[in-house]
């Protein structure tokens, strides 16, 4: 374990089949035997099993780290294969821990696992995190972020955190005790308009496998007790351009949770809230209702059109949000849209709808005509066309 | 002229430039200049005249807040980086 970095008598010995199992790593000079051994003692849990932690999942339990708990509760999806590696066609419909359990487990026996088939919450990370040495944060999602941060801090423990989204990767290790933790670089979410997820604005595949794997690498380091762990610094990745940039990172001296004393650290949700509603907003079932009764609306998909392909609401005008946003900009031309009739924006979730009516505000029409569409596709369950 | 690094969640408004070459004094002229051909972007960047609280700048790889904040002069040589918060797991 970490703390007993100089009692080596305590740390697992290693077994014939796991010096030859682990030879191209133990012969490193900075590694060596006694890295090796902290590994076999060492914990990790890995919150997600998504982009991140699928690449994060195999080097870890391929490089001999003792005990790897994972926290999901997901099932593997089709769409999660284009980047979520560590899960199969074979293991569609089942839990990603499941299914990552089974891989890691093919890639190395002796390795525990240990499956929290939960979604993390503020009821259950402090007991989680507790139990490990290192956490590797991979979820999707502002809340769950600030919620694995504050229990770092609170327990004293270190948090490698990855976030990918489109070419854009970030890579830090967030430890209080050393260094900033992740409310003093970011204090608060993003609102929800400008805060997409990757299935809202799109991640290239291999991203995440590139800030995942890398997230892999400082736990091993952290385990190891070798080299320069990204304390105080993050590493920005840039796919199209092909940059890494190291950026310094400072602790605030304000930060509200780790500039006070772990005892009066106080876990809290994370809300996601919109900066400042504007336009309407139209539930499933009452735009259901206006469908039928015929009502005179104009409805808007701004989603991306590989988007469309499940379905669409019928008669919906299929306008991408930027093309759509580029409209609104043009200053001279006609409004793109009528401005004299009820329209309905509808993205995948809500949220990019709620920013195209932000822009159709500000391009002059009447918020009291311009309806989101709540929680967007993801909760429509009337009829869809196509195409 | 310095060079203003846009991450790309933030292309879309600069025309899908990944760099931006700017001849200005300052953090905030540079993301003045920035933020002229959209009010939008504004919004993303500034809360009133404060960054947001998911926005973080850089210069020459440095957190602006460790040096003048919005006040750090910037030369001709300078990098500024824009880093926006993202969740994407």
């Amino acid at each position: 374990m970490m703390e007993t970095d100089n009692a080596t008598s305590l740390l697992a010995e290693l077994t014939p089949g796991e010096l030859h199992r682990f030879s191209r790593q133990i012969i490193l000079p900075e590694f060596g035997i006694e890295a090796q051994r902290r590994l076999k003692s060492g914990s990790v849990l890995l919150v997600g099993l998504g982009g991140l932690g699928s690449p994060a999942a195999l080097y870890l339990a391929a490089a001999g780290v003792g005990r790897i708990g994972l926290v999901d509760a997901d099932v593997v999806e089709d769409t999660n294969l284009q980047r979520q590696v560590v899960h199969g066609q074979a293991m569609l419909g089942r839990l990603k821990n499941e299914s990552a359990e089974a891989r890691m487990r093919d890639l190395n026996p002796a390795v525990c696992i240990e499956r929290h088939d939960v979604r993390l919450g503020i009821d259950n990370v402090l007991a989680l995190v507790a139990q490990y040495d290192v956490v590797i944060d991979g979820s999707d999602n502002f809340p769950t972020r600030y919620l694995v941060n504050d229990a770092c801090v609170k327990l004293g423990k270190p948090d490698v955190y990855g976030g990918v989204l489109r070419f854009d990767g970030q890579l830090s290790v967030f430890d209080a005790r050393k260094g900033p933790c992740y409310r003093c670089l970011f204090p608060e979410p993003p609102p929800m308009e400008l805060a997409p997820n990757c299935a809202e604005a799109g991640v290239l595949g291999v991203l995440p496998g590139v800030i995942g794997s890398l997230q892999a690498t400082e736990a091993i380091k952290l385990l190891a007790g070798i080299g320069s762990p990204m304390i105080g610094r993050m590493l920005v990745y840039d796919g199209l351009d092909m940059s890494f940039n190291t950026l310094h990172i400072a602790k605030a001296h304000d930060c509200p949770v780790c500039s006070q004393a772990p005892n009066d650290i106080f876990l809290k949700e994370t809300a996601m809230v919109c900066a400042a509603p504007v336009g309407q907003s139209i539930s499933p079932g009452a735009l259901q209702a206006r469908l039928e009764a015929m009502d005179d609306l104009v409805i808007v998909d701004v989603r991306n059109p590989a988007e469309w392909l499940p379905g669409r609401i019928p008669g919906a005008i299929g306008w991408p949000r930027p093309e759509l946003e580029q409209a609104l900009h043009q200053t001279g031309a006609a409004p793109p849209l009528p401005r004299d009739r009820d329209i309905v924006l509808v993205c995948q979730s809500g949220m990019r709808s709620v920013s195209v009516i932000r822009a159709m505000v500000a391009a002059g029409y009447d918020p009291q005509r311009l309806y989101n569409l709540e929680q967007g596709m993801a909760r429509w369950s009337g009829e869809v066309q196509i195409g | 002229m310095a060079v203003l690094m846009v991450p790309s969640s933030l292309r879309r408004y600069t025309q899908q430039q990944s760099r931006i070459n700017l001849s200005v004094g300052s953090i905030e002229e540079v993301l003045k200049r920035f933020c002229d051909s959209s009010s939008e972007l504004r919004n993303h960047l500034f809360s009133g005249s404060a960054l947001r609280k998911f926005i973080v700048v850089c210069i020459n790889g440095q957190d602006i807040r460790l040096l003048q904040g919005l006040q750090t002069p910037v030369t001709d040589a300078d990098e500024i980086q824009i880093i926006a918060s993202v969740a994407g797991g």
